[in-house]
């Protein structure tokens, strides 16, 4: 199993860059739109 | 998307991974966003911002504030072009280790195998042969290259509708399978765990801020070419955050594709992640470990080693013609030559340079200068720009242009980090890596291999950015 401060860091990093991505994606549809 | 594509590349796959793992595992994440937000997004802010202002390549961008800066754009068209010439080896051997995937042909002793393959002479300063499979992947993506590109910028944006997802549906097909495996969870722990007293070192901040420069493209003329192309009411900022961020993903991401195998090697062997120390980077993790680790799959292992090698290739093709598309842009901007005899002649002329890296001492050279044009050339850009741009020009009237037509809006911080930030940082990253290569020359390689593939090309470099410079376009002429 993973660490606990391994698990911390992973889901740190999804949400800071996928989420990130997925609120910049999703802005510029709406722009586009 | 072919910003995306040009900035994505090989790095992401065999440099971050192996970056995180050294500088505190997790915790390198806080530095790596932190210099994402406070550099690489900046300055792709920045690029993009020039390039659609100009609406031209960097030369033309350049001397629009200065006709005595245009060298500068040269140097940083020409500079990708450098870096083609070997990238698109490295590429070659992909595309030979994509055939031998079909039966493993490495087998259990992918080293030596490498080694044989290259025709490897082990020293840089020794020749040798020719090595014929590279040769003919050398061909064949030269001329990939080419047709990609003599068309213009549409058949550009055809190609990477392809070249962006297929590489990423692969990495996810791969870290599926990777994470799958016994052993991948201690590989993912190593990859993850964070070392959070590693924050306090000076060096894993500069090693964070220099990863995020080389790897997101920025420096090179890519985006401010590929930002001239753009319309005119294109958004500026939120473009240069998605493709940011596309590339941190992909990296990310990569760290599991890489991590998990890399456990699972260690698993079969019976060793410590550690003990493969820099096997888990460069051409080391691509050619030798994780083409042993794809030989001990229990099944289906040549159908992931041929998707490993079919990612990277795609991966790499459209940075690789993202490099030429600057200097072919210029060219054809300058001297009103058309674009197909434009990039006929660039990678013909790319192609007969490249074959000086199939030479058995290829890996050698290559890194030679690899590290000279990363560590200095690319630096020396960067630096270039944000001082150009920042005190000999109107920050001000580029950020006005840039949220004319952007949905989120940039303030005074962007001024603050192009002006003095982003600078200091560089700086800081040039100083140190000129007192280290002072003090100890790189490898321990002789000096005059050092000089003669490592300094003399960036001045060659400076030199052919003057005369370009210099000479009179096609329209003054007229």
């Amino acid at each position: 199993m993973l660490a606990p401060s391994a698990i911390i860091m992973l889901v740190f990093g999804i949400v800071v860059i996928y989420g990130g991505l997925a609120y910049f994606i999703y802005r510029a549809i709406k722009t586009k739109k | 998307m072919a910003a995306i594509g040009s900035a994505v590349g090989l790095g992401n796959v065999w440099r971050f991974p192996y970056v995180c793992f050294e500088n505190g595992g997790g915790a390198f994440l806080i530095p790596y966003l932190v210099a994402l937000f406070t550099a690489g997004i900046p300055l792709m802010i920045l690029e993009f911002s020039i390039g659609h202002w100009a609406r031209g390549a960097p030369p033309e961008a350049l001397k629009k504030i200065n006709k005595k800066w245009e060298w500068v754009g040269w140097f940083s068209v020409i500079l990708p072009f450098t870096v083609a010439l070997y990238y698109i080896v490295i590429m070659s051997w992909c595309f030979s280790y994509m055939v031998y995937a079909l039966d493993l042909r490495w087998g259990l002793s992918a080293n030596s195998f490498f080694t044989n393959f290259l025709g490897d002479t082990g020293n840089p300063a020794i020749f040798g042969n020719i090595s014929f499979p590279v040769l003919i992947g050398l061909i064949a993506l030269w001329l990939t290259v080419f047709i990609i590109l003599y068309k213009g910028v549409k058949r550009i944006g055809k190609v990477v509708a392809l070249t962006v997802p297929i590489p990423t549906i692969l990495l996810i097909i791969l870290t599926i399978r990777g994470l799958t495996l016994p052993g991948a969870v201690e590989g993912i722990s190593y990859y993850l765990t964070p070392n959070f007293t590693s924050l306090l070192d000076a060096n894993v901040w500069l090693a964070a801020y220099a990863q995020i420069f080389f790897s997101i493209g920025v420096a090179q003329g890519i985006i401010i070419t590929y930002a001239s192309f753009l319309k005119k009411k294109s958004d500026i900022s939120n473009n240069a955050f998605i493709i940011s961020l596309a590339d941190a993903g992909t990296s990310f991401l990569a760290g599991f594709t890489v991590f998990s195998v890399v456990g699972y090697l260690a698993a079969q062997k019976g060793i410590s992640i550690h003990a493969l120390g820099e096997q888990i980077a460069g051409p080391n993790l691509t050619f030798v470990t994780y083409p042993t680790a794809i030989s001990l799959l229990p099944f289906a292992a040549a159908f992931f080693g041929v998707i490993f090698f079919i990612a990277l290739l795609t991966f790499g093709i459209d940075s690789a013609f993202s490099m030429i598309e600057p200097i072919s842009e210029s060219i054809h901007n300058k001297w009103r030559i058309t674009k197909t005899k434009v990039v006929g002649l660039i990678c013909l002329f790319g192609f007969f340079l490249s074959l000086l890296f199939t030479m058995g001492n290829g890996l050698h050279l290559l890194d030679i200068f690899d590290h000279f044009i990363a560590n200095f050339g690319l630096v020396i850009v960067g630096l270039l720009e944000c001082i150009l741009f920042g005190w000999f020009f109107s920050l001000k009237k580029l950020r006005n242009h840039a949220n004319k037509t952007s949905d989120i809006k940039i303030g005074i911080w962007w001024d603050i980090l192009i002006k003095y930030v982003i600078p200091f940082v560089l700086g800081i990253i040039l100083i140190i890596t000129i007192f280290e290569n002072i003090t100890k020359p790189y490898m321990n390689h002789p000096w005059y291999i050092l000089i003669i593939f490592g300094l003399v090309p960036i001045i060659l470099l400076y030199i052919f950015s003057k005369i370009f410079s210099k000479l009179k376009a096609k329209k003054e002429v007229e």
